[in-house]
Parts: structure tokens; sequence; C-alpha cells
């Protein structure tokens, strides 16, 4: 599936995989066949993935057995057989579902949309181990751009990329903005939860205070934990979230704010206290 | 005999346009710094489209300061001359913290010689030829945010770059305010933004009323006055 490179953002968040991923397991017994083809799995984005402790047969439980694998995709267990419920605090996965079944992509694509269509379980990592907003947002985009801008060829890519931006004309820097965002920012709902409920584009946001703003939308999107970490020690309003970019009306620095504040309060102060000292003198001297 | 102008047209011209130029970038900048979801009165985006293009009209007025003070012999009242610093800035400040409030004479009245004293040469200088520069450098850049280095002096992206525009154009907005606040310290009070408009010093002197808001100030020796008498000398010879 084209999905390979496409992280999973939220629906296989759980603390068995991430631990696993960091002792360096060793490599299922399918990739001494696997690992030279590019066409299948990359050995090392498996291995630093979620999903990198875990025996292929984990999830390729159907017709591997026998060679040539008789494996049916579709016939697949679904991933809610091991991600469901709330394992931990702000991931419920029986949210997501919803919100993946209130979805244009379930509604208008494909009724049997599966979560791998978007999020290759082989290279997946979840956005709270991922530090560089930058770095995220390509992953993040390129599981939309696997679809959104499909072509054979890398300068059919290109051409389709163009296309799909030229949508987007209506933000300045328009080619910056789509680079520098994750399409989920605008193309869902406020808040974590409605990140997997793609809305059709006619009510994507297109207010851009929503994201220019001190509490940007970002910061409630895939970055809360990296916002909250970067604002305790530092005082940085949002820096973090964009520490590839500037985003003005977000990226304030309280301490400089302040500074402002106070800067202008002394000049008017100082301005006015000498102009009142003016007016005073002139009445005494003109009284005298 | 034709009357001399004290401010030349394009300087006039100039000057209340950046003003207001000025005044719309200040506004609107602050609107974008501040940046909330509903905030009034333009809203993001036409706040994004205003600044710009009133940036770049800025520039060009810039441009026309430049031919002004290069071309049109301007500039020489921005040269730093022999006792503009000692004893000038002194004499200045202790003017500002002292005379101006007893009524002393201006130390350095308004003349087709020297139209600034020597802390307003000072200021200007530091404004228009290093503060501006830097604002319309960072602003341009910011068009261009793609063509920008990956990094500047270690800050990633555009963030350097956005926060000096930023925070320049904070402290020549402080600069308007005291620049505001001391054209009151003319005759009268409104007496130098008249001059400022009407160019000719004759217009802008002040009738007797207001004088009497800063009696001090209706003596020959204020700064206006000074300039009009020059004013009247010249038309007279």
């Amino acid at each position: 599936m084209r999905a390979s490179a496409i992280a999973l953002l939220l629906a296989s968040i759980g603390s068995m995989p991430q631990v696993a991923a960091q002792t360096s397991p060793p490599e299922p017994a399918c990739m001494e066949c696997h690992k030279p083809s590019e066409t299948t799995i990359d050995p090392v984005a498996f291995a630093k993935s979620v999903h990198g402790g875990l025996d292929c047969s984990a999830c390729h439980t159907d017709g591997v057995s026998k060679f040539p694998h008789a494996s049916n995709p579709a016939a697949m267990p679904d991933c809610s057989g091991c991600h469901s419920g709330s394992p931990s605090p702000g991931i419920d996965f029986d949210k997501i579902v919803a919100g993946v079944k209130a979805s244009v992509h379930v509604k208008l694509v494909d009724p049997a949309f599966r979560c791998e269509n978007c999020h290759s379980p082989h290279t997946f990592i979840p956005a709270s181990q991922m530090t560089n907003a930058a770095a995220a947002i390509l992953v993040f985009n390129q599981s939309c751009l696997n679809c959104h801008a499909a072509g054979d060829t890398a300068a059919a890519q290109k051409l389709a990329f163009s296309a799909l931006a030229e949508k987007h004309r209506l933000f300045p820097h328009w080619e910056l903005h789509i680079q520098a965002n994750a399409c989920v920012e605008c193309h869902t709902p406020r808040g974590q939860q409605g990140l997997h409920l793609i809305l059709p584009k006619s009510q994507a946001l297109r207010n851009c205070a929503t994201c220019h703003a001190k509490n940007s939308l970002l910061v409630t999107k895939l970055y809360t934990h990296l916002a909250l970490k970067e604002r305790a020690e530092n005082g940085w309003l949002n820096a973090v979230l964009f520490n590839n970019a500037y985003l003005t009306g977000a990226t304030r620095n309280r301490w400089l704010d302040w500074g402002t504040f106070a800067m202008a309060g002394l000049t008017l102060l100082l301005v006015g206290a000498h102009g009142a000292g003016r007016w005073l003198f002139a009445y005494f001297r003109s009284r005298s | 005999m034709k009357r001399r102008s004290g401010y030349p047209l394009w300087l006039r011209f100039w000057h209340w346009s950046n003003a207001l130029l000025f005044v719309i970038l200040l506004i609107t900048g602050i609107s974008m710094h501040y940046s909330e979801p509903g905030a009034p009165p333009l809203g993001f985006r036409a706040d994004v489209l205003v600044h710009n293009a009133a940036g770049v009209l800025l520039s060009g007025f810039y441009g026309l300061f430049l031919f002004g003070n290069f071309a049109l012999g301007n500039g020489r009242y921005y040269k730093v001359v022999a006792g503009d610093i000692e004893p000038g800035l002194i004499r200045q400040v202790r003017y500002y913290l002292w005379g101006i409030f007893v009524g002393s004479p201006h130390p350095y009245p308004h003349s087709d010689e020297r139209k600034f004293n020597p802390l307003q040469k000072l200021f200007y200088l530091v404004v228009m030829y290093l503060l501006f520069p830097i604002l319309a450098v960072t602003g341009w850049a910011l068009f261009f945010p793609e063509r920008l280095p990956e990094a500047t002096l270690g800050v990633p992206g555009i963030g350097l770059w956005a926060l000096v525009h930023t925070y320049t154009g904070f402290c020549l907005s402080l600069f308007m305010v005291v620049h505001v606040y001391l054209g009151t310290t003319g005759a009268s009070l409104g007496e130098l933004f008249r001059f400022m408009w009407f160019g000719e010093p004759n217009r802008a002197q002040p009738s007797p009323a207001p004088a009497q808001e800063f009696p001090e100030k209706s003596s020959a020796n204020s700064a206006t006055s000074a300039h009009a008498e020059v004013a009247v000398l010249k038309e007279d010879s």
C-alpha cells in the first residue's frame, strides 16, 4: 500500500510498543526475505517505530505460513483489535474510531476505510515521542499527500502537489503554509480528539486568527505535550511548536511583551509628567 | 518677492505621509502581534494586507527621503557639526529638564541653517539611518520567508527577522510618541504642527490666545519665532 511511509498519529499509542522500540528488539524472522526489497519493509524504520518490538505475525495472522503468501490485507485484523478504550490520558480510541466513521474518508471515500490507509504500522512513531514539530509535520502530511498528491513518478507527484497547493492560495505564502502545518490542523474540528474527523473542505478552518493567536489552535492539536513542557521550562509561549518557524500572533514571549508594556508605559508617563510640569510652571509664572 | 517656505512641499508631503503610514503600520502591527479570533477592527487577514501595503508605501517614501536629502540638499541638516555633541547635547538636555519649565530661551532655535537641535539631530540620525533601514530590510525579508536562510545567528526559521522587525517597530513607535509630544513645545501647543503642515513660519505664528498656555514661549526667543524672524529678514532683504 502507498501509505507505507506514514506515521500512525494516535491510533496506536501505547506503553508496550514504546518500551519495546527503545530496547532494539531482534529482527523478526520475516525480515530475512523482506529486508532487501525497497518495496517492502524498511527494517531500520520499523525497528524505530512504535511497533518495532512486535513480531510480524502479531498483525499478519493469515496466509503467511506458506510461500507464496496468500495474505489478504483486507482480511487482516483491524487495529482496534489491540488499540481500544483509553490506554493513557488524552487518548480514547473509541472516539478516534467514531471520528473516522464521521469523517469524509468513510462517508465519501470508502465505508471500509482502514487505519492503515493513512497510518503505516511499520513506521509509526506517536506524536508524543516527536520533539521536532517541523519534522513531525512532514511525516503527518505525507500520509495525506500519498493520496491527495499521488503520482506514479516524482514529476507527477510534484505536479499533483502543485495543484493541491493552488487550492490553498487564500493564505499569504500559501506554499509555506501547507508545508509548515499539518493538514489535519485545519481540516479537522478543534481539539485533539477530532484529529481523525476529517471535514469536508467546505468546513476547513479559514479564520487566520485561529492559529495566529496566543492560544493558537496548534497548541490544542498535535503538540500539546511539547507546548506544555517548553512553557513550564522557560516561559516561551508556543515557541516550541514553531521551532523551525515563526507564527505571527502566536510566537510570543511574555518577558518581551511585558518589557514593551513597561517601556511604553514609562514613556507615556514621562511625557505626561513633562507636559504637566510645563503647564504648572507656565501657570504659576503667569500668576507671579 | 516670493515668500520663502520653512519646509518645502516634498518634505511636508513625505513627513505627513510617513506619519499616516506609520500609524497604520503601528495599529495593524499591534493587531497582528496580539491577534485573537474575532478581534477587531479588521481581522488578521485584512491586517496583513493593509500592513504589507503600508509597508511598501513607507519604503517608497523612504526613497523620497533619501532623494530629498542627497539630491535636494536637505541632508545638510543631519550633518553633525562641531559643538553638536559637546556642549550641544548637554545644553539641549538641560533645556528639556529645566529651561523649558522656567521659560529659558531655546538653546538652538530653528533657522535656515539649523533646523534640528543637537539632540533632535542625533535621534533623527539613529531613527532614519539606522532603525528605519533595519525595519524596512526585515520587513521586506518577511515578504520572502522562503528565501531566508534556514537559520540566522543560530535562530532557526524567520524568528530572528520577525523579532527584530517587531521590536524595531516598537522602538520607532516610542520615538513617535516622544516626537509628537515635542511637537507641542513650540510657542503654542499647535504651532509646530501648523508649521509642519503649512510649511510657512508666518502662517504658523501663533495667535495671542494659545500663547497664553505657555506664556514663556511667546517671547521672540522661542524656536519658531526665531525662525520666523529669519524668514522675515530674508523677505525684507
